[in-house]
Parts: structure tokens; C-alpha cells; sequence
């Protein structure tokens, strides 16, 4: 681990934990913003470029200003504590899912390796090494998750757009504004 | 533009308020913002990144520019039929894709037909579906959200009267 990794995971822990417990809504925003944009730079260096990008746009950018726009409309408590008491039954809930989540990291192979502690390719060697050897010659694309998401996956992801499309839609009905009759 | 009395209200006079930094920053930063999403959308088949990417970076470039010079002048520049244009025209692009091929009794999103019958690359109906489907549904379903939920901003009346 790099000090630039180990100084990145500090921070992503750090703010996670401050957006946990900080009691001002809009300072929790702002510093889930910082989170978002940790765990940004973090998937990038787990070689992940595509999640790196929706996580910058979405996580970090257009959340933040949709949580923000709700927030104008509410009334902002500045009196109090800084920080929220820790709810224990949470806690303990919490600290259970990370034991076993931290129990799972053993099975994953290490950073870099194509194969895993079983030496499987990950956990499903049939389909991910055919997507790997078959998807240029049938597909023409060099990029192998756009060959997956909109050619061997294409049904799945057309379910997706649709449900994305409904989605809004539906928020639309749900929230009964003109925003998008009107000129 | 940024000066619009229509933004603001007695009760909301908070929404909206001008900022020589935030808006010299986004000026500065949009045209590279919405140039990435674009290439990240017509590259996706040959570099990382791909249409969801791209249209999400491209939404939040609209986004980011309505958050500078505020949300009614964006909303109004922008009009909401290019939104509700873009998200649906997406769907029914993929759709479209998916449908050809079953008029001449080929299963749905077949790619290969359009090889078979067209001389089409497969490649193009990959980028047909992620160019014309996928991007346009992100940018509009993400644009349309943001300007529904700011829309709760003003009162119904306002609204009206600053047509």
C-alpha cells in the first residue's frame, strides 16, 4: 500500500464516520460529497474506471445536489450538539455486517490477479472467459464491458434503460408538477 | 440571465445567490465537462467509460451550470420538451434496435440480423443502442429529476406567472 492508498483510505474512513455521526444535515452533505469523491479516486486505483466515473458524477455530484435542493426546503436545526449520539441497537446491527463482510475479503483474489484463492477466474470461469476470448471476433467493439452490457447482455441492459425511464416517469406522476408540460 | 427576478421570492430569497467564484469556475470547467461526457459516450466501445458515463457526466454539466447562474434561467434555457424528448426518444431508439430484427421473424436485439440482412456491423447496432438509447435516457432522467425536484422551489403560482 502507497501513502497516496493509505492517506486515501484514512479519508474515505474519516468521512464516512463524520457523515455517520455529524448532526448538521447540510455539513453531513457536504462532507458525503467528500466520501463520494474518496471512494471516486479509490475505485480508479482498483482499476475500475467506469465505476470511478458514476461514482464522481452521481455519488459525489448530482446526489449532493439533489439532497441539497430537498434540504432548502426543510428547517435547518443549528442548536444542539455537534455530534449525533450512537444509537446502540444500530451500532451493534452495523458492527455485525462489517465482521462479515471483512470475513469475505479472504476469498477475493489479490489486486492485479486473475485468479482467486480456489484458482477460479472470479466465480464464474465459463462465462467471464468466453466473454474474454469471443468478445472482439463477435462483437467488432475492443471494450469488453460495453460487448457485455449491450451485446451478449443487451435484454438486461434494455430492462434497465426502461426501468430508468419508468423511474422518472413514475417520480414525475408521483410529485404531480407541470416541470415538463410547460414551456 | 443570472439576475432574473423570477428566481427568487420574498420567503426564498436564499435560493438563489450570485457567486463570481462558482460561476467563473463552471464557465471555465463546463466546455471540458460536456466534451468528456460526449467522448466518453461515442468511445465507449473502444476506451473505458461508456454511454452511462458519458450521459451521466453530461447531465451533471447541466446540472453544475444550473447550480452557477440558477435553476429557472437553466430550466428555461434548456426547455423541458428537449428533456422529456431526450429520455424518451432514448427508449424508443433501444426499443427500435430490439424490434427490427423480430418484423423479420429474428429474435429480439439480435444483433447479428442486421449483418445478415443489412451489412450492418454488429458494432454499429451496439453503438445505436448506446448512443442513441442508453445516454439520452441517463442525461434526461438525471436533468428531468433535478429540475422536478427544484420545481417544488417555487410556488405553483410563481411558476405560472414567469411564463
Amino acid at each position: 500500500m502507497t501513502p497516496f492508498e493509505a492517506a486515501l483510505f484514512v479519508f474515505v474512513l474519516a468521512t464516512a464516520l463524520t457523515t455517520a455521526f455529524l448532526r448538521d444535515v447540510l455539513g453531513v452533505i457536504v462532507v458525503f460529497a467528500a466520501y463520494s469523491l474518496g471512494m471516486a479516486l479509490f475505485y480508479a486505483f482498483l482499476l475500475a474506471p467506469d465505476v470511478a466515473m458514476t461514482e464522481a458524477a452521481i455519488g459525489a455530484g448530482v446526489t449532493t445536489l439533489l439532497l441539497l435542493l430537498t434540504l432548502v426546503k426543510t428547517v435547518r436545526e443549528t442548536e444542539g450538539p455537534r455530534f449525533e449520539r450512537p444509537n446502540l441497537p444500530a451500532l451493534l446491527i452495523m458492527g455485525g455486517l462489517l465482521v462479515a463482510l471483512v470475513l469475505t475479503i479472504g476469498d477475493f483474489p489479490a489486486l492485479g490477479e486473475a485468479f482467486d484463492s480456489k484458482g477460479w477466474v472470479w466465480r464464474n470461469p465459463a462465462v467471464t472467459q468466453y466473454y474474454i476470448e469471443n468478445a472482439y471476433e463477435d462483437t467488432g467493439v475492443t471494450n469488453a464491458v460495453t460487448a457485455v452490457l449491450a451485446g451478449y447482455r443487451g435484454f438486461d441492459t434494455f430492462g434497465e434503460a426502461v426501468v430508468v425511464f419508468s423511474a422518472g416517469i413514475a417520480s414525475l406522476l408521483v410529485l404531480k408538477r407541470e416541470v415538463f408540460t410547460r414551456e | 440571465m443570472s439576475s432574473d427576478d423570477s428566481i427568487t421570492s420574498e420567503s426564498e430569497e436564499s435560493t438563489y445567490t450570485e457567486s463570481q467564484v462558482i460561476m467563473t469556475t463552471v464557465r471555465v470547467v463546463a466546455p471540458f465537462s460536456l466534451t468528456y461526457g460526449l467522448f466518453l459516450t461515442f468511445h465507449g466501445s473502444g476506451s473505458p467509460g461508456g454511454s452511462f458515463q458519458g450521459g451521466a457526466i453530461m447531465a451533471a454539466t447541466v446540472l453544475m451550470i444550473a447550480f452557477a447562474f440558477g435553476i429557472e434561467p437553466t430550466r428555461e434555457w434548456l426547455r423541458n420538451r428537449t428533456v422529456v424528448a431526450l429520455a424518451a426518444g432514448g427508449t424508443a431508439t433501444f426499443t427500435l434496435v430490439g424490434l427490427i430484427p423480430v418484423l423479420y421473424g429474428r429474435r429480439f436485439l439480435e444483433h447479428r440480423f442486421y449483418e445478415d440482412q443489412f451489412h450492418i456491423k454488429t458494432k454499429w447496432g451496439l453503438e445505436a443502442i448506446e448512443v442513441g438509447g442508453v445516454a439520452p435516457i441517463v442525461a434526461g432522467v438525471i436533468t428531468g429529476l433535478f429540475f422536478l425536484i427544484a420545481a417544488g422551489l417555487f410556488d405553483a403560482e410563481e411558476v405560472s406567472e414567469d411564463e
